[in-house]
């Protein structure tokens, strides 16, 4: 008899542990974890490094979203897996304008604040066989006219009016891809992991694409 | 009707409905925030010209609204935030729920974060689960819920009031708890009713179409009406399992005064939590909604200042089986 009533608990703890977890399972079927679309996901200035590390500080409350004046800050939907309701900057559609808002309204450690010369979304890349000065297909220089961050940042190449170059000191804002008028936007930002000031030139969209940006 | 006496009735049942204005107060101010951030979102753009008809509407009706109390929009990022994570005047709250899930989800201490959740954490001390009856946007949606199901019964469709375990919501916290630390991801964000409204409103004015919480509070909806009276409150929300353990020494407590009492049951049914108040039963569920103070009669329940709640105090001193057994003995 000892054995059936340890049985029984045995169950009967299972039967209840199954529905403590039923609400988290319902909770992950609702997000699953789908591949973004290919867009330029990056991450809010002032983020954790990781997107891992930013995903487990974020408690998904909404606010850098809603104080943000360029309205820039959009949130992963269902197809955000683990980062859904944390906030991405989608730069293609509305770009950051660095004001630090998000940063000072972000209760928790997953985005702290930092002066604007030191947050790191990723960097700019320029494909040089796209953009329009590059190709000697006229002038342009928006990138470089928009970039909050002036000279050092993004400028024109020594000697060649109106070709840009990036420099070590960009963030990543994204002012520049919102300005691009190229329709296939030979600028791009991606993560700082993967680009390299110095890896610019012929080319460099083929290896991104198909990435996932954030 | 003469035999009728009237007597002044206590001021403690006009509570409920100052419960219901909070209520109504802090579900509307979801809806206006999201309004408000369009019309700073217009402001800023300077381009009052280029709306739509509609979007005209939203910011005139905002403006008029807005302009008697600020006058710069970009002052009105005073008020911000849900009742998940919130700034008001300058002063960051949140909810103590977001907070353990996060610290046990990054596995550190953030004190600026933690220090947001003290002031609902010492209300809680003092008044138990009152965030749950005064102030989460999901209760007002899912009383309304148990109104219907009233109706639901009235019109013979079969509505379920079946009784599960309490306990299942503690499991549901420490479950919630431990996958948060495997996964690395708060993840009582997803399936917390209030921060699931909270950000599905805001998603709906200002972004534009629904999140992924909306199915899931629908589906808790059903489970009210399908299997339990307010059974997502009582059976499986992490916040109310942490709020009920927070709360179990409570100051503030709902108490019965036998000497009134008429043992008329009303309080039981008033009571959605299906709790017992006839039998002096409250325990660590109780939310002081105040519902049932309303619904006494002869203004039998009242307040008291007690770490306890008292035990059973026998039948009431007006029924009929308190004067059988002064009859009897």
């Amino acid at each position: 008899m000892k054995r059936r009533g340890f049985m029984k608990s045995l169950t009967m703890g299972a039967g209840i542990l199954s529905f403590g977890l039923l609400p988290f399972l319902m909770g992950r079927l609702i997000h699953p974890d789908i591949k973004a679309h290919e867009s330029n996901r990056i991450p809010l200035p002032g983020a954790l490094k990781s997107a891992d590390d930013f995903a487990r500080a974020c408690i998904g409350c909404g606010l850098c979203g809603e104080v943000c004046p360029p309205r820039c800050i959009q949130f992963h939907k269902h197809d955000g897996g683990f980062l859904a309701d944390t906030p991405y900057i989608d730069p293609v559609q509305k770009s950051c304008i660095l004001c630090g808002l998000c940063m000072e309204v972000c209760p928790t450690n997953a985005l702290t604040v930092t002066p604007i010369r030191e947050v790191s979304m990723g960097t700019a890349q320029i494909d040089r066989v796209a953009c329009y000065p590059w190709v000697d297909a006229g002038i342009c220089g928006a990138c470089v006219s928009i970039c909050p961050l002036g000279e050092k940042a993004i400028d024109f190449e020594f000697g060649n009016f109106y070709r840009p170059v990036v420099k070590e000191g960009c963030v990543g804002c994204g002012q520049c891809v919102e300005v691009c008028p190229e329709p296939s936007l030979p600028i791009n930002i991606v993560p700082l992991a993967r680009g390299r000031v110095a890896q610019h030139g012929i080319g460099v969209r083929k290896v991104e694409r198909g990435q996932r940006g954030f | 009707m003469e035999n009728v006496k009237l007597e002044p009735s206590s001021k403690l049942r006009h509570l409920n409905k100052l419960r219901w204005l909070t209520l109504t107060t802090v579900f509307f101010m979801l809806i206006l925030l999201p309004f408000i951030y369009l019309y700073q979102t217009y402001e800023a753009a300077h381009a009052y010209d280029l709306l739509t008809p509609t979007e005209k509407t939203i910011s005139d009706s905002m403006e008029s609204l807005t302009s008697p109390f600020v006058k710069d929009p970009e002052e009105l990022d005073a008020i911000k935030g849900t009742t998940w994570s919130g700034t008001l005047f300058g002063l960051k709250l949140s909810d103590p729920l977001a907070v353990v899930g996060q610290v046990f989800a990054s596995l550190s201490l953030y004190w600026p974060f933690i220090l947001t959740a003290f002031i609902p954490l010492f209300a809680t001390l003092l008044l138990g689960r009152f965030y749950c009856g005064w102030i989460c946007p999901a209760t007002l949606i899912y009383e309304l819920n148990d109104n219907l199901a009233v109706w639901l019964r009235k019109a013979g469709l079969p509505v379920s009031r079946r009784k599960l375990d309490r306990r299942i919501k503690y499991v549901v916290l420490a479950v919630g708890l431990i996958l948060s630390i495997y996964l690395g991801a708060a993840l009582f964000a997803s399936i917390y009713p209030p921060a699931i409204i909270g950000r599905e409103i805001y998603y709906a004015i200002a972004l534009g179409g629904f999140g992924a919480g909306a199915v899931f509070f629908l589906l808790t909806l059903l489970f009210d009406l399908m299997v339990s009276r307010r059974g997502f409150c009582r059976y499986v929300c992490p916040g109310g399992a942490l709020y009920s353990l927070l709360g179990r020494y409570r100051l503030f407590r709902i108490k019965r005064n036998v000497t009134k009492c008429n043992d008329c049951a009303k309080c039981n049914v008033a009571c959605q939590f299906g709790l017992d108040p006839l039998q002096d039963d409250f325990g660590m569920e109780c939310n002081n909604c105040t519902a049932c103070i309303a619904s006494c009669p002869t203004d039998a329940l009242g307040f008291t200042i007690n770490m306890r709640d008292s035990a059973y105090q026998g039948p009431g001193h007006l029924g009929h089986q308190y004067k059988k057994e002064q009859e009897g003995s």
